[in-house]
């Protein structure tokens, strides 16, 4: 925002500014259009006809005639609201839902706050070692998160992870981070190893674009790194932190490869401990399509109730410029 | 490291009091760091094991068996492995490609251009990113069995050629790397739309490219789901599927540990490279769409 | 432009979502013919499986069946396979022409119309080559058959003989003696365990029930019936959950990290598993190769001689397959000749169902138990024990149930919560097979 608020806004690119009056609608230029048109295509063709396509399939169900055995003895049939009905009302879905967003209590600040600490300290001049930390911090995003799991999953179980190897050799028991109360942040852990460091560079990208001067100012004041970094570069930030805020929300509710990597070691992790590990085990192990598109339009809408007043906050900060 | 992009502020004017290293503050940043190495270290260490030491050795005690690992995961079913990473190259490396380049037309067309049904379009776009690949594999693999596309590369790479996430910003990287002047300029000397994109848009946002190329591509070596479901032949494996494979066995065999181990090792470390090479482009401003130039 | 653009839009979804959605019905049928083959034209069949070295396998048959070719996928174990052919059914296309699929699974691939029936396709004399209760797995009681059936998995006792020695314990032939045989183990030596309940073994459990008398689900005229709570599955749960609960025996799952780990330094002792652990144990416990003997699995009631099953999978044809005819001959070609067989249990390492050759293809025991000669002459004579059992056209929903329903009780080491978790299988697995219009008794 900093750098382009200051652009006049000519306008002289559009060639239709908003205060064209409605005579010169015929004159609406095609070369938009056509740039938008593979995207608006791959959208309709990749995403939409899907979601619609998952719509449908959440009013349909099958219904079984006799045994089920012979040919045609399943048909597919309209349910109505049925599915959702039973989302609505299944205990295991609720219970996944409010297990999600105390999980997302715990990765968003904790992620956060580490990247904004670290973003902090790679923006202070005092600190050292800041190119390497920067890169190996950055690191675990080229991490897919089905193999950080199962990395982290070795380094869990109690038998072969050398921290509890380490400890018991100290005589020190250490918490064991798939224990029925501690699997929540075992998950966050991993989340939270992935996600920091691109955050890290969100925020740092954003403290970088502020102007020195500011700092400079505030030194000759007598101000401490600490009160620069706190009364200055935070409050600069907070935009940044409310859209890595809104992504990591999306993301949190969306947790899936983590938690179905762990469970197959421990006890503690059901097959539906996240909603979309539900979706996953309806849609895939129960062959049930039909209550898994129902379970993925209630969570598709849900995120979107979440996020959406980000979104909008988010929109009219970020593109201010362009609908003045 | 950022000097092409970025001014390195430790060289600036302040003075020596201020120089003075924080012990507190580099340690923070060096606790952090080693933290995310710990599960990095470990998989070095761990691919360096026979796989009877896998479980019976101190986890960070290295061993001697790297190469013979990586021998054996080579001549596994005749160097699969190696198709896998063949496939993993090409659906996040072409498929990463042209994702930025849709991206960045819709990013350009949107940031430069007013036209009737802009915000709708951009809105619905957006609402995109909302939508988990875990939901969409499904009805997508029933779409594209219809087309007679599955257990295609298609099947996995059409799908990833659209980024709700990288048009947000593309747009965002357009509308503050290019000046309105600069486009307004080469139309008056009679560029068309299409050469003022390719030779002037495209060139002034190099390092927005590199961000949407490689956000996208970790978005595509991340998903899991879609190669999953529709793939079918594992010659056309990406590295992900294909190691998940060897760990899931059914109960009947065992699972391949070691060869699953040092092909995550083999198969980080490309991606590793790529992140060195290209980190001095990486800033992502998500709020206020500044890029620095 | 703006009216017109968004109309497009809306038309394109449209009629794309109808095509997508009204498409399957039709699609399938077409794709259930059987396309004649011209002479001397080449059939390209495609073989989902996952069993070890199926491509070398069957390279046997394309050596000697210029005209048939079969080219084999290999799969994730498990239900992945399954889940990834109910989907190519649903969609109409994009299966197999064959599937390895496993007993559990028959039902619920022949109720979604997801496999072809071959009984005529495959010889009269195939169906002698099996024992009676593996026969009517493939064709689930009715006059069809859906699948040529390709191993089978008797349940059996696997322990370290050197431990056993070493602490002066006779290999138990009962439960009871099980139980007092893991006592005495754990007693000696806190860390080790003669096994461990893994709740991420729906499969084990329904074997050791088996073996108990129990069949979880049962075929009444029309209707289905739903038994898995029955008494035989009470005692067995209640039985495991005593020795969880006493702390005897281990309550983590098997196949993870942590459980090789204990089979490699020998704190897992003992193993209740199929036929087919050597490979198993030799890949995870290499270290321990020689140490390991087989007995057959501890019986109820001194004296009796009865088993269960864990896995055992079949060839199966897909009703979307254009090539049944070949592909049924290639089944049994697999399953039922002398040189198919050897390679199976030789190549591929299975133990197979058929018992007229399989004799003649294992004559050796498995390398890691070249200290046990008589290994395949135990397997031989427990292979015919297997108690009968019925799957029920929603295993994968009662075996989900279990994961979850078991996950809790191992956590909480009581032995009642076992019992109540097999009451939990029970009623989410009848509740399923009610919303989904199956007649229930």
């Amino acid at each position: 925002m900093t750098s382009i608020t200051s652009e006049p806004n000519s306008g002289t690119v559009r060639r239709v500014p908003d205060q064209t009056p409605p005579r010169r609608r015929s004159r609406v230029p095609k070369a938009p259009y056509a740039f938008v048109l593979p995207a608006v295509f791959l959208f309709v063709f990749s995403i939409a006809i899907p979601i619609l396509y998952t719509a449908y399939l959440s009013l349909r169900t099958v219904k079984v005639e006799g045994l089920g055995l012979g040919p045609g003895a399943r048909t597919e049939v309209w349910a109505g609201l049925e599915n959702y009905a039973g989302t609505l009302t299944d205990r295991d879905f609720l219970s996944s839902v409010l297990r999600v967003l105390g999980y997302g209590l715990v990765v968003i600040p904790v992620m956060l706050g580490l990247a904004l600490l670290f973003a902090l300290l790679l923006d202070s001049v005092r600190v050292r070692a800041r190119r390497f930390s920067r890169l190996v911090i950055f690191m675990p995003y080229a991490v897919p998160a089905v193999i950080s799991s199962l990395l982290w999953g070795f380094l869990y179980l109690p038998a072969v992870s050398p921290f509890t190897y380490a400890a018991d050799q100290v005589g020190v028991t250490l918490p064991q981070p798939m224990a029925p109360g501690l699997v929540l942040f075992g998950i966050a852990n991993i989340a939270v190893w992935g996600g920091v460091g691109f955050n890290m560079i969100v925020l740092y990208t954003a403290l970088r674009s502020i102007p020195t001067e500011l700092y400079e100012a505030a030194r000759i004041d007598g101000c401490s790194e600490v009160q620069i970094a706190w009364r200055i570069k935070v409050p600069i930030v907070i935009p940044s932190l409310i859209m890595t805020s809104v992504f990591g929300m999306i993301t949190t509710l969306q947790v899936f490869a983590e938690p179905t990597v762990l469970r197959p070691l421990t006890n503690n992790i059901s097959t539906s401990w996240s909603p979309l590990m539900m979706i996953y085990r309806d849609a895939f192990t129960r062959n049930d399509i039909y209550s898994a598109s129902a379970t993925s339009v209630v969570l598709a809408v849900a995120t979107f109730v979440l996020s959406f007043g980000f979104l909008r906050l988010v929109q009219n900060r970020a593109f201010a410029q362009e609908n003045r | 490291m950022s000097t092409a992009t970025l001014p390195d502020r430790t060289t600036g004017t302040s003075g020596t009091a201020r120089q003075r290293p924080s012990f507190v503050g580099t340690g923070l940043l060096v606790v952090g760091a080693v933290y995310c190495l710990v599960p990095v270290v470990w998989v070095f260490m761990a691919s360096t094991k026979s796989s009877s030491e896998l479980f019976s050795t101190f986890t960070y005690a290295p061993s001697g068996n790297l190469f013979s690992n990586i021998s054996d995961l080579s001549s596994y079913r005749d160097g699969l492995f190696w198709r896998w990473m063949v496939n993993t190259a090409l659906y996040a490396g072409v498929g990463a490609g042209l994702s930025t380049v849709v991206s960045a037309m819709a990013g350009y067309a949107m940031a430069k251009f007013r036209f009737p049904g802009r915000g709708v379009l951009f809105n619905v776009l957006l609402a995109g990113v909302l939508v988990p690949g875990v939901v969409l594999a499904v009805p997508q693999y029933l779409l594209f069995a219809k087309l007679g596309l599955t257990n295609t590369y298609w099947a996995v790479l059409l799908p990833s050629l659209i980024s709700p996430y990288g048009i947000y910003l593309a747009r965002i990287y357009v509308s503050a790397a290019v000046p309105d002047e600069v486009i307004e300029a080469a139309r008056t000397d009679g560029a068309k739309d299409l050469r003022v994109f390719s030779s002037i848009v495209m060139p002034m946002m190099v390092p927005g490219l590199v961000t949407i190329f490689l956000f996208q591509f970790v978005a595509i070596w991340n998903n899991f789901m879609l190669p999953f479901v529709m793939l079918g032949d594992d010659k056309l494996f990406p590295v992900t599927v294909g190691l998940s494979g060897l760990l899931n066995q059914g109960s009947q065999q065992p699972a391949m540990y070691t060869l699953v181990i040092t092909g995550a090792l083999l198969s980080i470390l490309p991606l590793l490279a790529l992140f060195l090479l290209l980190q001095r482009f990486w800033q992502v401003d998500l709020a206020a769409g500044a890029v620095k130039s | 432009m703006r009216r017109s653009l968004r109309g497009s839009l809306v038309t394109l979804a449209v009629s794309a979502l109808l095509l997508s959605a009204c498409g399957g019905s039709s699609d399938s049928d077409s794709a259930s013919g059987d396309e004649a083959v011209k002479p001397g034209e080449k059939v390209e069949l495609n073989f989902w499986s996952w069993a070890p070295e199926m491509d070398k396998t069957v390279e046997a048959w394309n050596d000697t069946h210029p005209d048939i070719h079969v080219t084999v996928n290999k799969q994730d174990g498990g239900d992945t396979a399954v889940t990834k052919l109910l989907t190519a059914i649903k969609a109409g296309s994009g299966a197999p022409d064959l599937m390895q699929a496993e007993y559990q699974a028959l039902p619920t691939l022949v109720g979604s119309g997801a496999l072809a029936d071959i009984k005529d396709d495959i010889g009269d004399d195939v169906q002698g080559h099996f024992a009676e209760g593996v026969w009517s797995a493939v064709t689930l009681g009715t006059d069809a058959v859906y699948a040529v059936p390709q191993d089978s998995a008797p349940l059996m006792f696997f322990y370290r003989a050197d431990v056993f020695e070493k602490y002066d314990i006779d290999v138990p032939t009962t439960w009871d003696e099980y139980a007092a045989a893991a006592k005495k183990i754990h007693d000696e030596d806190s860390k080790q365990f003669l096994g461990t309940f893994s709740s991420n073994d729906a499969g084990l459990f329904a074997g050791l029930t088996q073996q108990a008398g129990a069949s979880w689900w049962g075929i009444d005229g029309d209707a289905w019936s739903v038994a898995i709570d029955s008494d035989a599955s009470k005692k067995v749960a209640s039985f495991w959950g005593g020795l969880v609960e006493d702390g005897v025996i281990d309550n983590t799952p098997m196949y993870t990290p942590a459980w090789n780990s204990a089979l490699n330094k020998g704190t897992q002792v003992g193993w209740v598993s199929a036929v087919w652990a050597p490979g198993v144990l030799a890949g995870n416990a290499g270290d321990t190769a020689g140490k390991w003997k087989v007995a057959p699995l501890p019986q109820w009631n001194a004296g009796e001689n009865v088993t269960g099953a864990w896995g055992g999978s079949s060839t199966a044809v897909t009703s979307q397959s254009k090539h049944k005819a070949a592909a049924a001959q290639f089944a049994a070609w697999l399953n039922t000749s002398a040189e198919g067989v050897k390679a199976l249990a030789t190549v591929s390492n299975v133990y197979p169902a058929d018992q007229q050759n399989s004799a003649a293809a294992l004559t050796e025991s498995p390398e890691f138990f070249e200290n046990q000669d008589d290994f395949y002459d135990v397997a031989a004579s427990v292979a015919g024990t297997v108690n009968s059992f019925t799957y029920g056209p929603n295993t994968n929903v009662a075996y989900s149930a279990f994961n979850d329903a078991f996950g809790k009780a191992a956590q909480s080491k009581k032995a009642s919560s076992f019992t109540e978790a097999l009451a939990t299988m029970q009623s989410q697995t009848v509740e399923d097979l009610k919303s989904n219009g199956f007649t229930v008794k």
